[in-house]
């Protein structure tokens, strides 16, 4: 009952937002090929599902392979840099710097390096969107350690490890998932984008730019609410992971 | 700086004399030299026309404006719906999974929609590049509006309590109290914004067809870049170095505004 309630106006949202677009279509006589109704959408959807969903899981594949790699790496680079502070002081401000840089634009480099069409340039490109967020948050979160709890644990004279496993480790993973949601959503992005520069004819991204540049967008924009489903799933695998994992930080609920 | 310059040239050196092909053939082509890059900054594209730096000079502060008006616009949206969720658990529980869910759209894949259909709608000294500050205020106004929400939850209650027994009106609760404990938290969230609303500039430029801006000129370049690609390379440069400033631009308005923050909040 009370997760009814919780999610009552959130549904009651989308019904009037569904209910004013289709309405408003209807009332002002807008167009097709500007905003096209949501019931013709879903139509969409359906009658093209065995181009979309197989489109969608080619390039699902390659916002995952990115999302793997570059978290990954994002971690153990991290875990590195904390270990040595000087190492850490010295790379942290090129890392936010990094941070700053626009890295959409180097999806063209990343097809001339991987090859235009294959589906390792646009994990590439996915994965670097994810490698930043993952190590900035994750050094943090690895800094941020008590000091006192730390210098309890080693009057106890625990080892090092033992220190990284009870103490470091936990306070970094509410700061390493925060990341990893943020770089779900990103590795998503950054694999259709790649796409737009080339890319398999079976490639979600692909498709959607080329039904656009016909004015069929009520294909593309169901090939969009399947983008956003699979990027919400990732999303949401995070954030399930985040629950199993992360029982004891209260604050995870955002 | 030195060290990533100097890894990339031994990087180079390493690949090209031992002939390794992975993780990519490494040639003048998929890493050209950095003078090679640097030096056409200063040369022409093309016979007769202005130099490559000039030309990028141009087309950045398109793209910055593009990117100034989209982030201000976002920013200012973005303050306002963080604001009015915080008073509201209703409208929050409403409207937030929305927002969180509008950032898993690919925004490429909308902007040519969004091109279509906010174009015509503009004045004609917006034509254009309005439908791609659009996009970038899209990027924008989320990080601003999720920190905003959580900076306003976060002010402290003893506080808020003690503003209630002056019977401090809302107005005063928000302006004396609120905003200022989620400056910090709306800080964190421009820096990510800056770079987003550059980024969004640049992508919206893509399907726009536009080639006023950086995300045209990186359409162009990327054509031609089996035969020039130091002018990729240039031009992603100048891309990296616009992010960086607008980045900047914010870390120096918080150190203003924000004299007394608590560090890392983001």
């Amino acid at each position: 009952m009370k997760r009814v309630r919780e999610w009552a106006p959130a549904l009651v949202v989308f019904v009037a937002v569904i209910g004013a677009w289709q309405g408003a279509i209807a009332v002002f006589h807008i167009q097709q090929f500007l905003l096209p109704k949501p019931s013709d959408i879903i139509k969409a959807f359906w009658t093209e599902r065995h181009t979309l969903w197989p489109a969608g899981w080619y390039t699902f594949k390659e916002a995952l392979g990115g999302f793997a790699i570059g978290s990954a790496l994002g971690v153990v680079f991290a875990t590195v840099v904390a270990r040595f502070r000087s190492v850490g002081t010295a790379i942290m401000p090129i890392a936010i710097a990094a941070n700053a840089v626009p890295i959409i634009a180097f999806a063209p480099i990343a097809g001339a390096w991987f090859g235009e069409v294959s589906p390792h340039s646009k994990m590439a490109i996915a994965a670097v969107l994810c490698f930043l967020p993952v190590t900035v948050n994750t050094l943090r979160g690895l800094q941020s350690a008590n000091p006192r709890q730390i210098e309890l644990m080693r009057s106890y004279a625990a080892s090092e490890i033992t220190i990284w496993r009870r103490v470091r480790v936990p306070t970094a993973l509410p700061f390493l998932f925060t990341a990893l949601k943020v770089a779900s959503v990103l590795a998503m992005i950054g694999a259709i984008v790649g796409e737009y520069f080339g890319g398999a004819f079976n490639a979600l991204g692909v498709l959607i730019n080329s039904d656009a540049q016909i004015f069929d967008f009520v294909t593309a924009w169901a090939g969009i609410l399947v983008a956003s489903l699979l990027g919400l799933a990732l999303y949401g695998a995070v954030v399930g992971t985040e629950r199993l994992v992360v029982r004891w930080a209260p604050d995870t609920r955002e | 700086m030195l060290a990533l310059a100097g890894a990339w040239e031994l990087y180079r050196w390493i690949w090209t004399t031992t002939g390794w092909g992975w993780p990519f053939t490494v040639d003048n082509t998929s890493m050209p030299h950095l003078w090679t890059i640097f030096k056409a900054f200063g040369q022409p594209t093309q016979v007769n026309q202005p130099t490559l730096i000039s030309i990028l000079f141009h087309k950045s502060l398109f793209t910055g404006k593009e990117a100034l008006v989209g982030f201000a616009v976002g920013a200012v949206v973005g303050f306002t719906i963080g604001v009015v969720l915080a008073h509201s658990r209703l409208l929050q529980r409403g409207f937030l999974p929305y927002i969180v869910a509008s950032q898993t759209i690919p925004i490429l894949a909308i902007a040519p929609m969004v091109v279509v259909w906010v174009n015509p709608k503009l004045p004609t000294g917006l034509q254009g590049w309005g439908a791609v500050a659009v996009i970038a205020s899209y990027l924008t106004f989320f990080p601003v509006a999720i920190n905003t929400l959580r900076g306003m939850r976060s002010a402290d209650p003893r506080a808020l309590e003690l503003m209630r027994t002056y019977a401090a009106s809302p107005w005063t609760v928000l302006w004396k109290l609120r905003v200022p404990s989620s400056l910090p938290y709306v800080f964190a969230a421009l820096k990510l914004a800056a770079t987003a609303s550059v980024v969004g500039a640049i992508i919206g430029e893509l399907p726009s067809g536009l080639q006023d801006g950086l995300g045209g000129a990186i359409i162009n370049f990327n054509q031609y870049y089996s035969f020039e690609p130091q002018e990729l390379w240039a031009t992603n440069v100048v891309a990296a170095a616009l992010g960086i400033v607008f980045f900047l631009a914010v870390v120096g308005a918080e150190k203003i505004i924000v004299r007394r923050a608590p560090e890392n909040v983001a």
